[in-house]
């Protein structure tokens, strides 16, 4: 597999909190990566970083060979990466198809697009996520299951090679939730995405993730398979507390 | 040439070329009824009550002015309180020029868009570094202290008493048939911001403004360059604006940045603004004509108690319509916001 995203001795501080501590791990073509860590981790915080949120303070990142470390997000947008927010962030005075038609326009630089091919493309985006019978329907009315999936149409609509997943079944029921996975795991066939998944549902991760980097304050503390993190008692000491280990 | 009326659509074809134009069916939602009914408006005025003729110039102008600020404020997804800056800065400028060098409408029109352009683009920072509040009260001081600058620098300025003999608009030897050439003049300009503006708000450019002023940083990450978009959404505007400053110095032939630049002048244009409701061009054309006429009635029932009891009701209207008229309209029609597409199945 092709190495899609690799970051290298990444830190990022705020005043005197070390909120990414000199982490590194790689992204591999069509794999699905988690992100785990308790509360408080630095993983939102990675995500900004590798998304141009945040300028990183030292260390590296490449995406497809490139360096990305400084540039501005929506250029790694229209490099191909794209990804969804912890609590959802629509656009509350569009309609949802308004919305995913700005990630179709802006997503990447194609010649000759119109307002009406990009919501053509759209709607396909809404009809892959459920969404097309609420495509009219301001962001701000919808409930939070939609929103979860407009935030997934929204990413997709920007044709990524890259797709971040910020907790993505936080504040969902388990029919949801389940719901929220199995579109994902679609998403990741249909549209040939590599998906970073930030999860604190172990479980759910443990299923999907071919792959698991851990972090705790902000640094990463094990990267592997999904059965061999679930046994590291570093990672179960940081999650459970050390009178478990 | 052939004209043919179908269906929603008037087809010309002049010779191998095939012109097509969709006709609104519906008479209350086209806009060339409403075009119309401005048009005609001054030239009854002109025959049967001419003075009213300043106030359908001020209405005019009051829109041409809300228009480009409704824009700036969806593109910049900040609300800006000192667009009078650049209507003293296009109105100093052209009347400086006229004065001191003799130059004409024509010539001084091409000044104030170069002054409004470098003022626009020296100042379009603010909207990538300040947020909220900040850029609020920083576009609220430009104003004022252009305003004080007037009054240091009495012999350039002349200070409260401004600038006087400046080249006329139009002088055919009548006031009146002046003041109706002037109306359509501002009339046309307010016509073409409208024209504009409507264009650029029903683009694929007008989803990117419209998602900056939900949330920038989201919009950044779906791939929209915030600071271009910001830079463009401020400078032309603030171009426009300067032309209608251009406009006033020329109408007047006098120019003080006294009636233009202090908050009263500022607090008419955000009142057509939130009047007609915000990000809505045809609304502001609707908000121009009411505060103008407004003005007009307070003036001539109460005379010198009329400023007072304009912003009473200003602030009354604004209490109980948040959204302005358009919010009426929205109420019923809740999906019908900027830029709206709709797809069938």
């Amino acid at each position: 597999m092709n190495e899609i995203l690799n970051v290298s001795n990444v830190s990022k501080h705020f005043g005197g909190l070390m909120a990414v501590d000199n982490v590194s791990f790689s992204i591999y073509e069509g794999e699905t990566l988690g992100l785990m860590g308790p509360n408080g981790a630095g993983k939102t915080t990675l995500v900004n970083l590798v998304t141009g949120k945040y300028l990183a303070d030292s260390g590296h990142i490449h995406f497809l060979g490139q360096d990305i470390t400084r540039m501005a997000p929506y250029k790694r947008c229209k490099l191909g990466i794209s990804r969804t927010y912890q609590i959802p962030r629509p656009f509350p005075e569009l309609t949802a198809l308004m919305s995913v038609v700005v990630s179709a326009l802006y997503g990447k630089d194609r010649e000759n697009q119109s307002l009406e091919d990009a919501a053509t493309d759209a709607t396909h985006y809404l009809e892959f996520c459920g969404l097309f019978s609420k495509r009219n329907v301001l962001c701000k009315d919808l409930t939070l299951y939609e929103l979860r999936g407009l935030e997934l149409a929204r990413a997709l609509a920007t044709t990524p090679k890259l797709v971040f997943v910020d907790e993505v079944m936080a504040g969902l029921n388990p029919t949801e939730a389940g719901k929220a996975v199995n579109l994902l795991e679609r998403a990741k066939e249909e549209f040939g995405v590599t998906i970073l998944w930030i999860e604190h549902v172990m479980a759910a991760l443990m299923k999907a993730a071919q792959r698991v980097v851990v972090l705790h304050y902000g640094k990463k503390i094990a990267e592997g398979l999904p059965q061999d993190i679930a046994n590291d008692p570093v990672v179960i000491e940081c999650y459970l507390g050390s009178c478990h280990v | 040439m052939e004209l043919e009326v179908k269906r929603e659509k008037l087809v010309l074809r002049l010779g191998k070329q095939k012109y097509e134009w969709h006709i609104e069916p519906r008479y209350w939602r086209n806009p060339l009824t409403y075009v119309g009914i401005l048009v005609i408006l001054p030239v009854l005025a002109y025959f049967f009550y001419p003075t009213i003729l300043p106030t359908l110039i001020d209405a005019n102008l009051l829109a041409a002015i809300a228009i480009p600020l409704g824009w700036m404020t969806l593109g910049t997804g900040r609300m800006n309180f000192g667009p009078q800056f650049y209507i003293g800065a296009g109105g100093y400028a052209a009347a400086l020029c006229s004065i001191h060098l003799g130059w004409g409408p024509a010539i001084t029109l091409i000044v104030a868009i170069a002054v409004g352009l470098f003022f626009g683009l020296l100042m379009s920072p603010l909207t990538i570094v300040a947020g909220g509040l900040y850029y609020t009260l920083l576009t609220l001081l430009f104003p004022l202290v252009f305003l004080e600058i007037t009054f240091i620098y009495t012999d350039i300025f002349k200070g409260d008493v401004g600038l006087f003999g400046i080249a006329p608009m139009v002088n055919v030897g009548s006031f009146t048939v002046n003041q109706l050439l002037i109306c359509f003049m501002a009339l046309f300009i307010m016509l073409i911001y409208m024209f504009i503006v409507d264009k650029i708000l029903r683009s694929k450019f007008a989803t990117a403004l419209a998602a900056i002023n939900d949330d920038e940083e989201v919009a950044e990450a779906m791939g929209v360059n915030v600071r271009k978009m910001k830079i463009i959404s401020f400078t032309i505007p603030a171009v426009m604006i300067a032309i209608i400053g251009w406009f006033y110095s020329h109408y007047y032939g006098t120019f003080s940045g006294i009636t233009y630049l202090p908050l009263s002048f500022m607090l008419k244009i955000l009142m057509v603004n939130m009047i007609g409701g915000r990000v809505q061009i045809y609304g502001n054309v609707v908000g121009g004509y009411f505060i103008a006429f407004l003005e007009l009635i307070l003036i001539q029932l109460l005379g010198d108690y009329s400023p007072v009891v304009f912003y009473i009701i200003l602030l009354i209207l604004l209490l109980t319509l948040p959204e302005g008229l358009f919010g009426l309209y929205r109420k019923r029609h809740y999906r019908e916001y900027l830029p709206t597409l709709h797809v069938r199945r």
